[in-house]
Order: C-alpha cells, then structure tokens, then sequence
C-alpha cells in the first residue's frame, strides 16, 4: 500500500467513516519529522490537513507527544499556531509515530540565508514576529497541555540543563574534535546567568524559517515546535536573533527589524524585562546549541547514508558558519 | 567534524542516485535538487582552497603550541613540543584531517590549561586563532 492509501485506511478506521487521502506531498519541514501536506475527503467534505511523521532515524531526538502538546498550548491565545488534531505515538498504520494538525492555506517560509527575505514587508513582519515570541513568553503555564509531557525546571536551573544536554551532544556526536564550540561551553559555566522571571513554554526553534507569512506582510502560523520546553523565556529570543539567520552585510535580525526594536517589541508583549547580562549568556548559549544541532546533522548525515542534502549542507555550511559567529562572540566577550 | 569535499561528492552521487518515492515530487524534489546545486556551489569554493586551509591551520596550531611549550607542565609541554615541530608530509584530505584531529585535540588540552592558570594573554591569543581558524574555513553563499 501507499502512503496515501495507509493514511486513509488509518483516517477511515478512526473517524468511523471511509475517507479518502487525496493530492499527498512530501514537504520541507524540519530535518527531524517528514512533514507531507494531503487533503482528507469524508462525505464528500474536503479538510486540508498536514502529517508530521518520525523519520527512521531522526537528526535530533525530539518526543512528538511534546510538540503535539506545545502546539495545543496555545491555541486560541493569540499566537499563530496550527491545531493540533490527532497524536499517535506508536504508529498504527503508517508504522512510525505520526501527528496530524490543520494545513494553514496561502503561506510559505522565507529561507534564513536569503538576503533580504521579506522585502518591503520586513518591519511588518518583525513586529509579529516579535510579538508572538512576547505572547509565548508572557502566557502563564499553570494548566497549559504542554505541562503533562514537560518537565518544569527550578529557575535556577534552567540555564544548567539546557547547557548540560547540548554540550552532551556534542560529546555524543562530534566526530572530529571541535576546540571553539568547547571553549564556549567552559565560558557558560564559568559565568551562569541569573534565574529568570519566570519560567515559561520555549519554543525552542523560534526564527526566521519557522513560520509561514503570507506575502503581504501577515504571519499566518507558527511552525517546527518540536524542540519546545519550559524553560527561561530568554533562550528563545536569543536563538531568534542568533546572527546566523541573518544576513551579516544587514543590520536587522533576520532581515526584519534591529535587535533594540525586536527586544522593544518582545517586552511590551511579554510584559516581561530583559536582563542584558542573562541575554548574552543565552545568545552564547545559542551558538552552542546551533553547533551541536549540526553536529548531529552530520552525525546523521553519514549514518542516513548521505541521502538527504539537507542534513549534508546543516553538517557543513551552518556548521562552518556557527563556529565563525561563536569564535567572534567569544573575542567579544573577553574582550579586556 | 563538518563533512570533507570528497564526502560531500559522495552524497551527491547517493542523493541523485537514490530514486524518491512518489508523495517526494514536486516542491519537495525541487528544494532537494536547490539544496544539491548549492552544495556543488560550496564544493567548489572547497575544492579550490579546501587543501591550503588544513595545511595552514595545522601550521597554525603547531606555531601556537611552538611559542607555549616551554611554558606548561612537563606533560604538557612534552606533547606540545613533539607536536610543534611534526609536519604534514601527505596531502589526502583523510590524511590532513587526522593530523588536524591531533593537533584539535592537543589546543583543547592548552586552552583548558591556559583557563586553569588564569593567563589572560594567552586566552586572548588562543580565541584570536579560533577566529582565524573560524575564518580561514569559511563558506560563502551566492547571493540572489
């Protein structure tokens, strides 16, 4: 059978009425799940939908049960998020676990490495960028779904785990010894940031590339939640405004707004201050966690059988690019 | 380690090789043919300096270690001073990359050395190559 043809046999077993799979596509849509949009026909009523899938072997180890929950999360508060529909951890027809929420129509993602990705519409674009991080930020999680899969960290530990999982990686993945990104590990200990305000859902994949934009100006949804967690709000926004989604020849984050208005925008929707000094912990930190996601890109790259270009260009170019940006912000840094 | 030239032309040939399955057309088989043609665009900027840039940074490192043996613990300045004056003498990329993983290695030792006693000058001088090292492999997307 086809994938089409398991994916309706599976849809027409649980709705409890037979139902067609129709126009199925592969799409890109993060290294770590195969996303594929599809439209369901039950009773002649047509539903766009997308599937998320697990992958054989998955670039970084993501719990799908997480990001079907952060998703559901915020629902209905005000932040761009598809709706999360169906969760099935083992697999059932489609032999790997698989989740299915609403397709957003009329969007698509602007590449991180374009030079100027949202043109005449980069401010506008920038304004809901950052205010949708500020929601995520500022939303309270007493009673959100996401808290049945998340582990709440004390504040004070927010920083230590995070450090501690990513350097980890690097450990396990690293196949050829990477001096800078160590020496930026060893500086985050050294020098912990304060506890946060507040612990909060991070998104934990929050930047340009990760959300679907109309064209015109308008962010239509939010996207790739499956490295999401509670943690210290600030790691999102320093992973949005790494420098390696932007352009280095453009002053903006991500081509959209300077970092002092995107960090304006982020506290009148956050409610929350930004602490400087934790900030550049975490915009350290972020750099770290870049470098060990694409270590493992190349980890998986060559263990994937050096099928998948994408996992090939994160293991080799972003790679190269994020120990430029760390090298730099260590120099920064100790500056005297 | 990020992958060498002649693996990134092995997955070349794999991707092409390796037919998709049908719901993997359209959009999806376009953006993997551009993810292929910009990795042929980066290849060839690896092809023409690739082998230069690994012979320099192993100089490189083997200067820096050069200039700091005498002044670490017996061990350490042992390994360093044996390390500073071997040379590349083979110029295969597997060949250059594993006299590069040695000497990686030992500069992660120094700099953990260095930070452990507090010199802050050479600190500065060990980020100052990192940068260098960091720049000296750099990879330059085509613009538009």
């Amino acid at each position: 059978m086809t994938l089409a043809e398991r994916l309706g046999a599976y849809l027409s077993r649980t709705r409890g009425r037979p139902t067609s799979v129709e126009t199925l596509a592969r799409i890109s849509g993060g290294a770590s799940r195969e996303t594929y949009r599809f439209d369901t026909v039950t009773n002649g009523a047509r539903e766009g939908l997308i599937l998320r899938r697990d992958p054989p072997g998955s670039l970084i180890e993501t719990d799908r049960r997480l990001e079907f929950l952060a998703i559901r999360s915020f629902a209905g508060k005000g932040v761009a998020a598809p709706e999360a529909l169906v969760l099935e951890e083992v697999g059932a027809e489609l032999e790997r676990p698989f989740f299915i929420m609403t397709r957003v129509e009329g969007g698509a993602a602007g590449s991180p490495f374009a030079a100027d990705p949202y043109g005449p519409h980069a401010a506008a674009i920038g304004e809901q960028f950052f205010s949708h991080l500020g929601r995520i930020a500022g939303e309270p999680v007493a009673g959100l779904p996401i808290l049945a899969a998340a582990e709440t960290p004390a504040p004070g530990d927010c920083w230590r785990r995070e450090l501690d999982y990513w350097a980890g990686v690097i450990e396990a993945d690293e196949l050829h010894p990477q001096p800078i990104v160590r020496a930026a590990i060893r500086r985050l200990g050294r020098s912990p940031p304060p506890p946060p305000a507040k612990i909060a859902v991070v998104h934990g994949d929050y930047r340009s590339g990760n959300f679907l934009h109309d064209g015109a100006g308008a962010i239509l949804a939010l996207l790739d939640w499956e490295m999401a967690h509670l943690g210290d709000p600030l790691e999102d926004l320093a992973w949005a405004m790494d420098p390696l989604w932007s352009n280095p020849a453009d002053g903006r984050v991500s081509g959209m707004v300077t970092a002092d208005e995107g960090l304006a925008i982020w506290r009148r929707a956050s409610g929350l201050e930004v602490d400087r000094a934790a900030l550049d912990w975490w915009r350290l930190f972020a750099s770290v966690k870049g470098q060990a996601i694409w270590t493992s890109s190349a980890k998986a790259w060559r263990e994937g059988g050096m099928s998948e270009p994408i996992l090939a260009f994160s293991g080799w170019y972003t790679a190269r690019r994020q120990d430029e940006i760390l090298a730099t912000r260590l120099l920064e840094i100790d500056r005297p | 380690m990020t992958p060498a030239l002649p693996d990134i032309l092995m997955g070349q040939f794999v991707a092409l090789s390796t037919p998709l399955p049908p719901e993997a057309g359209g959009d999806y088989a376009a953006g993997r043919t551009g993810m292929l043609a910009m990795l042929a665009i980066l290849g060839a900027q690896e092809a023409e300096r690739g082998i230069a840039v690994r012979l320099w940074e192993n100089a490189a490192i083997r200067d820096l270690f050069a200039g700091v043996a005498a002044d670490c613990d017996d061990a350490l300045g042992g390994r360093l001073a044996a390390a500073a004056v071997d040379t590349d003498t083979r110029y295969e990329w597997a060949a250059l990359d594993a006299a590069n993983a040695e000497l990686r290695r030992l500069l992660i030792d120094l700099h953990e050395a260095v930070e452990a006693r507090g010199d802050a000058p050479r600190d500065r001088a060990i980020l100052g190559l990192y940068a260098d090292m960091a720049r000296e492999r750099r990879l330059v997307l085509p613009t538009g």
